[in-house]
C-alpha cells in the first residue's frame, strides 16, 4: 500500500510534482503511466526516499520509507537508472544487498533462479546486457521478498520472452496480495498487466481508474463492417439515424453495391447493424465494434500535457528546417537502453 | 515456474479482498552491525580496493627501502672520507632510522586519500547508492559505517605497511646503527602518528567525496589539497620567505600541518621544516588542525547526504 498526500516536487522554478494525492492497493497491478518528464521517476523515487518532497508526505505500508525497520521487506524497488556497481558480480550485489538485512543465502540463490541469472551470477555486472542488467534489478527487488514493489520500466531491454515473463510476475505477485506498482513505456504491455491506472501529466494526475474505465474515456466508437452492399446498407444505416463512412472518412453512400466495401458506423451498436443487415437482407462479411485502445486513450487524454511538442499539427507548423523539426525522438526503450549503457560506462 | 504462476493466479481473485501480504523475512530487521557487514562486503568485493590497499602497502615499504638503500650509501662514502667510524656514530644521534620507516606516508596518502574518496564517489558514479539507500535509508548511518570501515582499513594497512618496511630495512639499518628506537617517546609518537595522520587523511577525502559525489571532481580537490598547495606554496615559502602571509597559510595545510607528528624527532628537522623560514605547528597542535579540518569535511558531506536528493 503507498499513499501519497499532497505530494509535490520543484526543481528550482519547476513543479515537477504538483500536489498529488493517490493510493496504490494491494492485490492488484496498478499501472503509473505518463509522458517523459510527467514527474513518474521522481514520484517513485520520492516513494523510497531518495528524494525528499517539497511538499506533502508519501507513506508505504503506513510509514515513510525510512522508518520502516526492515525496509528491504517493505518494499522492494526496481528504479529508472541502473543502481548495481559494475565491478562487482551479480552475486555480490545481491550479497552485499542481502546482509544489511541478514537475509539468509539461500534467498539469494532463490532470486537469482527465479530471474534465470544463474549462469552470470559470478561474471562481473559491467559486462552485463541491459536485459540481464534488468533482471538483476529485478532479482535486487525481490531480495527481500517484499509486499510491494516499485517497478519503474521494467521491461527495458527484454526480449519478448523477458517481457511476458515480467507480465506474469507482476500478475503472480499481485495476485498473492501483494502492492504492484509499475511504469511502462509500453501500453499494449500494460493494457495486458494492470489492474488500475495512475495517469500523470505536468507533474498532475490526469486519471485514477480501472483500466476498463480509462479505456472508455477513449473517444473512439464504432462499427467496422465488411459487406458486398455498402450502399444498401449505408442508406439502411442513415435511415436509423446512424452514420456510415468509408475508412477513409467519406460518406458512404456513394459506395458501389457488388465489391465487398469496408464501413464504419457510428451512432449505432454492433447487434443494431446487425438486425438492420437481415431486415434489408444485406450480407455481413464483418462486423466488428471498435473503440480506442489504452494507447489511444492515454493519446487522447495527454495530449495537452506532453512536456516536449513533436511538432506542430501539419499546417500550423512553423517554418523550420527538417533538423531541428525532428530533433526530438520520443523515448522508445531502445533510447532509454543507450542512455543506461553511457551511464554505466561512466 | 509458469505453471506455479498460474495455479497461485487462478487461486486469487484481483477484485476480491486479499489477507494483508507480510514478507517472510519481515523479522529481519537492520541494524549497524549488519550495515558494517555490508559495507564492508561492499569495498572488498571491489578489485580496485585490492590494488590501492596493495599498493599502499608496497609503496611504504618500498620507498622504506629505497631510502635506507641511499642511506646506507651516503654514510658508506662519509666513512671512506672521514675515516673510522665518525660518520656511522653522528647518523645514529639523528633519528634517521624512524625517519626512513614512516616516509612512505608521503606515497600512501595519495593511495589513502583516492581509496577513501571513492569509497562513496563510486556508489553516486555507478548509481549503486540508489539500492544502497534502498536498503538502509537512514542516510547517516550509512555514511557513518563507511566512515568505520574506511578507518578500520587504513589503521590495518598502514600497521601492516610500517611493519613491512621497518622489517625489509632491518638489515641496512641495523649495520648502521640507526634502528628505530622504540624507548623513544617521540619514534613512537612518530609511528602511531603515521598512523593517525593517513586516518585523518581518509576522513577529510571521505567528508570531501560525499560532500562533491563525483570521482574526478573530489580525488582532484582532495590531491590539490594535500599534494599540488604543499608544493605550490612551498616553493613561494623557500624562494620568497619574506611574504609572511604565504607562511601561515602554508604551516595551516592540512598535509602540513598534520605530519608534524610523524616528522618532528628530536636531534632532527622533519624535512620540510628545516630548510624554511617558516615555524611548523608542533606535532600535536597540527594534528589537530588536520583533525579540524577532516572533521569539517565529514560534517559538509553528512549535511549535503542527509539534505541532497540521492
Amino acid at each position: 500500500m503507498i499513499e501519497a498526500r499532497n505530494l509535490t516536487k520543484k526543481y528550482g522554478d519547476k513543479l515537477a510534482v504538483d500536489h498529488i494525492n493517490f493510493k496504490v492497493n494491494p492485490g492488484m497491478v496498478t499501472g503509473f503511466l505518463g509522458p517523459n518528464g510527467a514527474g513518474k521517476s521522481t514520484t517513485m523515487r520520492m516513494i523510497m526516499g531518495l528524494d525528499r518532497p517539497t511538499d506533502g508526505t508519501v507513506y508505504v505500508n503506513g510509514l515513510p520509507y525510512a522508518k520502516h525497520v526492515s525496509p528491504m521487506t517493505e518494499v522492494g524497488a526496481l528504479l529508472e537508472a541502473r543502481a548495481i556497481h559494475p565491478g562487482r558480480s551479480a552475486y555480490q550485489h545481491l550479497k552485499v544487498l542481502a546482509a544489511t538485512h541478514s537475509l539468509p543465502t539461500s534467498r539469494i540463490d532463490e532470486v537469482i533462479a527465479l530471474t534465470g541469472l544463474e549462469s552470470v551470477a559470478d561474471k562481473r555486472v559491467g559486462g552485463f546486457s541491459l536485459g540481464m542488467g534488468q533482471r538483476l534489478g529485478i532479482a535486487s527487488a525481490l531480495l527481500g521478498n517484499p509486499s510491494t514493489l516499485i517497478l519503474d520500466e521494467p521491461v527495458n531491454g527484454l526480449d519478448p520472452e523477458g517481457v511476458a515473463w515480467v507480465r506474469n510476475l507482476c500478475r503472480y505477485l499481485a495476485g498473492q496480495g501483494r502492492t504492484v506498482f509499475l511504469s511502462s513505456h509500453l501500453m499494449s504491455e500494460m493494457a495486458q498487466t494492470a489492474d488500475h491506472l495512475i495517469v500523470i501529466g505536468r507533474g498532475k494526475i490526469l486519471a485514477d481508474m480501472s483500466v476498463e474505465q480509462f479505456v472508455e474515456t477513449g473517444t473512439k466508437r464504432y462499427v467496422r463492417v465488411a459487406t458486398p452492399n455498402a450502399a444498401a446498407l449505408a442508406q439502411a444505416v442513415t435511415n436509423a439515424g446512424g452514420r456510415a463512412v468509408t475508412p477513409g472518412g467519406t460518406p458512404a453512400g456513394s459506395a458501389v453495391d457488388g465489391a465487398v466495401a469496408h464501413l464504419e458506423v457510428s451512432g449505432l451498436d454492433a447487434p443494431a447493424v446487425g438486425e438492420l443487415a437481415l431486415t434489408n437482407g444485406v450480407v455481413l462479411h464483418e462486423l466488428t465494434p471498435i473503440s480506442s485502445t489504452l494507447e489511444e486513450a492515454y493519446m487522447e487524454m495527454t495530449a495537452d500535457s506532453l512536456e516536449y511538442q513533436t511538432l506542430a499539427p501539419l499546417g500550423q507548423a512553423p517554418a523550420v528546417d527538417a533538423d531541428t523539426a525532428f530533433a526530438y525522438a520520443p523515448a522508445t526503450p531502445a533510447a532509454s537502453s543507450a542512455d543506461v549503457e553511457k551511464e554505466a560506462q561512466a | 515456474m509458469s505453471a506455479v504462476m498460474t495455479d497461485a493466479l487462478d487461486g486469487a481473485s484481483v477484485n476480491s479482498p486479499v489477507a494483508k501480504y507480510v514478507s517472510r523475512f519481515a523479522d529481519h530487521k537492520i541494524g549497524f552491525g549488519k550495515q558494517l557487514r555490508s559495507e564492508w562486503l561492499k569495498m572488498w568485493t571491489l578489485r580496485s580496493t585490492w590494488w590501492m590497499m596493495g599498493a599502499t602497502v608496497v609503496l611504504m615499504a618500498g620507498l622504506s627501502l629505497l631510502f635506507a638503500g641511499v642511506m646506507d650509501l651516503v654514510v658508506n662514502e662519509m666513512r671512506g672520507m672521514g675515516g673510522g667510524g665518525a660518520g656511522a656514530a653522528d647518523i645514529s644521534e639523528m633519528s634517521v632510522g624512524i625517519v626512513i620507516v614512516v616516509l612512505g606516508y608521503q606515497l600512501a596518502q595519495l593511495t589513502v586519500a583516492v581509496f577513501a574518496t571513492l569509497t562513496i564517489t563510486n556508489e553516486y558514479s555507478s548509481g549503486m547508492i540508489r539500492a544502497t539507500l534502498s536498503a538502509t535509508p537512514r542516510r547517516l548511518r550509512t555514511l557513518l559505517a563507511k566512515l568505520v570501515v574506511v578507518t578500520l582499513t587504513t589503521i590495518v594497512v598502514t600497521l601492516v605497511g610500517l611493519t613491512l618496511a621497518w622489517a625489509v630495512t632491518y638489515p641496512l639499518m641495523s649495520s648502521n646503527h640507526t634502528l628505530v628506537d622504540f624507548s623513544q617517546w617521540d619514534q613512537v609518537r612518530s609511528l602511531l602518528g603515521t598512523v593517525l595522520y593517513l586516518v585523518m587523511i581518509a576522513w577529510m577525502a571521505l567528508g570531501i567525496g560525499t560532500l562533491m559525489r563525483g570521482s574526478a571532481g573530489a580525488i582532484s580537490t582532495v590531491m590539490g589539497l594535500i599534494l599540488v598547495a604543499p608544493m605550490i606554496l612551498g616553493m613561494i615559502v623557500m624562494f620568497a620567505p619574506n611574504i609572511g602571509w604565504v607562511g601561515q597559510i602554508y604551516r595551516f595545510l592540512p598535509s602540513e600541518a598534520g605530519q608534524q607528528i610523524v616528522m618532528q624527532l628530536d636531534g632532527m628537522m622533519g624535512p620540510d621544516s628545516g630548510a624554511m623560514s617558516v615555524e611548523m605547528l608542533s606535532p600535536w597542535v597540527g594534528f589537530a588542525v588536520l583533525a579540524a579540518y577532516a572533521v569539517a569535511a565529514l560534517a559538509a558531506g553528512a549535511w549535503s547526504m542527509k539534505r541532497r536528493d540521492a
